[in-house]
């Protein structure tokens, strides 16, 4: 069975294709795009996010702490924290989410929507924490952009920050916070699904035009964010990924594998790809990158980025082959293509 | 020429089709060749097209082009043997004319048939309809 986000019927209206991700039947794109990434770097657009989990977890702060990267303590309540991570004793990911402290013994998070029932397990298997399963109950938008401020008013809040059942562009939401994940400033919003059906009506309104994930998946390959299961899992660890969002002066799981890791240093790291423009091949999650005939690394995303004109993307090299600004090749479908190794962001 | 909806895909009354998505105007002894409104929407946004060399001599069913989308690669087939007479060019600077107008702008080559008989194989537009409905469930 595939989930469906409330404001099918409506994205439909407003003409978009639909496609499965993550177990979801979720807008992939509104025609083009090409033009809504390009609105997104020039002006605004709004995702819809439904599909991303969404739960409240209630207890002892400092049992959180103990589950994760970052932990909660430490945040104020109406912070957020950043995406951190639940990791295993080896230090691979469960998750990378990210963190709400609504109040002093209660937090939001946003998992991945591939691991919300995974990460729902993981805690109450490993804390006494109580976890309720939001998804369902309220409809997710991100509305982010380089001039976003131009089309919608901008909120009282620092990046970052939210507030909660407050009224935004005249409609009532649970959630706002000033954050995102394109590298562009922006609000997401969590708000019950008629509510947030009048919030799309809102957007369109004003000319805020709507994205899809194809935009979603290009725009956060350009600023290098890793996508859960295709750049990331449970064998990969934060210091391989470069994904820095973990402490060292605390004890939580995993933190005993990734000191081990630093000291003894990692055989593979993470790097951005760029290809050279007029190149319209894709090396594809898996396939090699090459020195001549020595295979050096694996690519685990790529995609054609409208802002840069070019093929990008990201994988691993051998820690020994961290070359960066070389040019290699990278295999595809019919023949290997050059690329450049290349760091983040990528634009 | 008229248009015939299958669920939300377009089908054109004036041409041939193949079993892997292509389409097929005849015009004298030369055949326009593209791909259907349903293979650009299974494929999504198309950022790439790898287009055969003109002049070049190809047998039916032979994958002659490929077409890179976000979504995945694929070939392109062709549907009738020959002569390889003419190429879209401007599909390599704006490729996205496949998903935007398939059966017009985002044509993408010509063949000049050696095997015109060959056309008997091709599916009418009535057995696309019939080959889209059962892939589709409807």
């Amino acid at each position: 069975m595939r989930f469906e986000t409330p404001l099918r019927r409506i994205e439909e209206q407003i003409g978009a294709n639909f496609g499965e991700f993550a177990g979801w039947e979720m807008p992939m794109s509104y025609g083009s795009y090409r033009v809504e990434h390009l609105a997104v770097r020039t002006s605004a657009a709004f995702f819809d996010l439904s599909h991303m989990g969404r739960l409240k977890v209630e207890g002892d702060p400092r049992e959180f702490d103990y589950l994760t990267t970052k932990g909660i303590s430490r945040f104020k309540e109406n912070e957020m924290t950043g995406p951190q991570a639940f990791l295993n004793d080896r230090g691979g990911f469960i998750d990378d989410f990210m963190g709400y402290r609504v109040s002093e013994r209660e937090f939001l998070i946003v998992t991945n929507a591939i691991n919300r029932e995974k990460v729902i397990s993981w805690i109450r298997r490993n804390s006494s924490l109580s976890v309720e399963d939001l998804t369902f109950k309220y409809v997710m938008l991100a509305i982010q952009g380089r001039e976003v401020w131009k089309s919608v008013p901008k909120p009282e809040l620092d990046p970052l920050r939210f507030v909660m059942n407050v009224n935004f562009l005249g409609v009532n939401v649970f959630l706002l916070s000033r954050s995102g994940w394109t590298g562009e400033d922006g609000v997401e919003i969590w708000a019950d699904p008629s509510n947030a059906e009048a919030l799309v009506k809102k957007l369109i309104e004003l000319g805020v035009r709507p994205a899809g994930l194809i935009t979603r998946d290009s725009i956060r390959q350009e600023m290098g964010f890793v996508l859960y299961d295709e750049d990331i899992d449970e064998n990969v660890t934060p210091i391989e990924a470069r994904y820095w969002i973990f402490d060292l002066d605390r004890d939580y799981i995993g933190s005993g594998a990734l000191k081990e890791q630093l000291r003894a240093g990692v055989k593979r790291l993470r790097v951005g790809l760029k290809a050279k423009k007029g190149e319209t091949k894709l090396p594809r999650h898996g396939q090699g990158l090459y020195v001549g005939d020595t295979k050096i690394g694996e690519v685990t995303s790529s995609t054609h980025s409208p802002y840069l004109n070019r093929v990008i993307g990201m994988g691993y090299v051998s820690s020994d082959h961290f070359f960066l600004g070389m040019s290699l090749e990278a295999e595809t479908r019919t023949g290997r293509i050059t690329v450049k190794l290349s760091d983040f962001p990528l634009i | 020429m008229g248009e015939i909806r299958v669920g939300k895909y377009v089908i054109l009354d004036d041409r041939l089709y193949t079993e892997t998505d292509e389409w097929v105007k005849l015009e004298g002894n030369t055949a326009i060749v593209g791909v259907t409104d349903y293979a650009q929407k299974k494929l999504r946004d198309i950022v790439g097209v790898q287009l055969p060399e003109t002049n070049r001599e190809v047998q039916a069913g032979e994958a002659v082009a490929s077409i890179e989308s976000v979504k995945a690669a694929s070939d392109i087939y062709a549907p009738l043997s020959g002569r390889i007479f003419k190429v879209n060019d401007e599909l390599a600077l704006s490729p996205e004319l496949i998903n935007q107008d398939p059966y017009g702008k985002g044509w993408i080559f010509v063949i000049e048939m050696s095997k015109p008989e060959e056309k008997e194989r091709l599916l009418t537009p009535d057995k696309y309809i019939q080959t889209i409905k059962q892939r589709e469930g409807l």
